[in-house]
């Protein structure tokens, strides 16, 4: 219980230290302005959606493999704190490309990618309310999420090509392109703390989806006497 | 028996039940062809716009169709109880899968072939100056939608609200094949045509990598 | 600068959406561990 409580205060102080580090220590941005300051917050997030997506792909993967429950917990917890993330940058996005570009949303790559990755894992979690036997429900989501997964590098790559072929604005030029030292740590700082914070709702999402497996253990125990 | 043998029985059979009944096909085609009708209400089809809008209508309204007509591919199975049948006299899952979805390439590109001279004629676009150009893009998309539909409509066919669920599973997967898919066809069907085959090749790389998906996972979506 | 509304907004929005989830969470896993206690009472008096 304790390392939990640590990790948690632990993910907060890191979080306001990006911010105050986006806001004080990042120089400003010579087109954009201080706009600009969201790129931490936004990219960080998108960065630690993705790897918690990553984590519920080996998760699908080890479950399918070995059938243990515990890599069900882990892989639905993943997919949600990714969604959660992810939903971060949908919001975020629009919030910096309206000063920016003077439109709410832009069909821009990245960030119509994310939003198929968005609908991917909506669509993941969806199915699992709609399985109710525990065993298939973990199978069917787990095969599921494993197409979604290697899908992934295909949406943004045919994305990106047909964004090519029409060109739009892009709401940033790619991390690291051409970004100033100082920027550069401050970004790396704040993935760092995005992925500290993805660690801690992790490890909460997953001990309420372990809690509920023990309850209908229990329950199952109760009416059987 | 072999791979090859044990698909092309099972081919045989998926062909033989549907052209018994063609349920499948005239549905398909005169769901693609109110879409194709229905769209033009939406926007102006002057040629102009028509060139521009057609390939991605046009793809729109086939992977709609798709998502309805592969809807039976496994719920057919499920209701007549053949699965486990099936899965006792054919010892490789993957040529149930191959035979299914070799089966719904099929069906899908006899519905696509049918519309596209009634889509060229609503529509004013030129389909035959590149036609056989044509031909490639409808059967490597036609094929995407099958492989991952058919691995899909087994897992939806597992579920509740099955018939909401498959095209909600479906249509984020083939995000890129429909826009492989109409993107080279607006290229195409241009004033000056021209052939895009980074889209060929996306469109090439996609069927690839879910055939192979399918191939490593098939075993596990027919679990009893 | 009028635009650092927006960057407040965005970095606003964007914690109240952690916090929320986080919030939901610790909620159900309160409920659920009040749920485990009833469960187990009843067990144990059976």
């Amino acid at each position: 219980m304790g390392k939990r409580v640590l990790l948690g205060a632990l993910a907060i102080l890191l979080v306001i230290a990006a911010a105050y580090g986006s806001f004080y220590i990042a120089p400003e941005e010579r087109t954009m302005g201080v706009v600009q300051r969201i790129f931490y917050f936004h990219v960080g997030s998108a960065w630690a959606g993705m790897d918690a997506f990553l984590v519920c792909f080996i998760c699908n993967l080890l479950y399918i493999w070995k059938r243990e429950q515990k890599y069900d917990w882990l892989g639905v917890a993943a997919a949600e704190v990714g969604l959660v993330l992810t939903t971060v940058v949908l919001i975020t996005g629009p919030i910096w490309a309206k000063p920016a570009w003077g439109i709410y949303w832009t069909w821009d790559a990245r960030l119509t990618s994310t939003f198929v990755l968005w609908l991917l894992y909506v669509s993941y979690l969806l199915l699992r309310t709609l399985v109710e036997e525990p065993d298939r429900r973990a199978l069917l989501s787990s095969l599921f999420g494993v197409f979604a997964f290697i899908d992934v590098p295909l949406v943004f790559g045919a994305i990106r090509w047909w964004r090519t072929q029409h060109p739009a604005p892009v709401i940033m030029g790619g991390p690291g392109s051409g970004l100033d030292p100082t920027m550069n740590k401050v970004f790396f700082f704040s993935v760092f703390a995005m992925h500290v914070l993805t660690a801690f709702l992790l490890v909460e999402r997953y001990g309420l989806e372990k809690m509920k497996s023990d309850v209908d253990v229990l329950q199952r125990e109760a009416e059987a006497l | 028996m072999s791979l090859l043998s044990n698909t092309s029985v099972l081919l045989g059979k998926e062909l033989r039940t549907e052209f018994r009944s063609r349920e499948l096909l005239t549905t398909t085609i005169v769901f693609i062809l109110m879409v194709v009708v229905l769209f033009s209400f939406t926007f102006d089809p002057t040629t102009a716009e028509s060139r521009r809008f057609g390939g991605g209508l046009l793809w729109l309204a086939f992977l709609f169709a798709a998502s309805l007509m592969l809807q039976p591919c496994f719920l057919r199975e499920q209701n007549n109880d053949t699965l486990s049948s099936l899965r006792l006299a054919i010892s490789d899952p993957f040529a149930i899968f191959l035979a299914k979805l070799v089966a719904n390439t099929l069906f899908l590109m006899l519905t696509e072939l049918l519309m596209l001279p009634v889509f060229a004629v609503l529509y004013n676009v030129p389909i035959l100056p590149t036609f056989h150009w044509l031909l490639l893009v409808l059967f490597l998309g036609s094929l995407g939608i099958s492989v991952a539909g058919t691995a899909l409509s087994a897992i939806s066919a597992q579920a509740r609200m099955r018939e909401l669920l498959l095209p909600l599973l479906l249509l984020p997967i083939l995000t890129p094949v429909l826009v492989a898919s109409a993107e080279v066809t607006v290229g195409l069907l241009d004033r000056d045509p021209v052939m895009q085959w980074k889209g060929i090749g996306f469109l090439a790389v996609f069927d690839l990598v879910f055939l192979t998906a399918l191939w490593m996972f098939g075993e596990y979506l027919l679990e009893e | 600068m009028k635009n650092l509304n927006s960057v407040f907004a965005a970095y606003i929005i964007g914690w109240g959406v952690f916090f929320l989830f986080y919030v939901s969470i610790a909620k159900r896993t309160s409920d659920l561990r009040t749920e485990i206690e009833r469960l187990k009472n009843s067990v144990t008096r059976k």
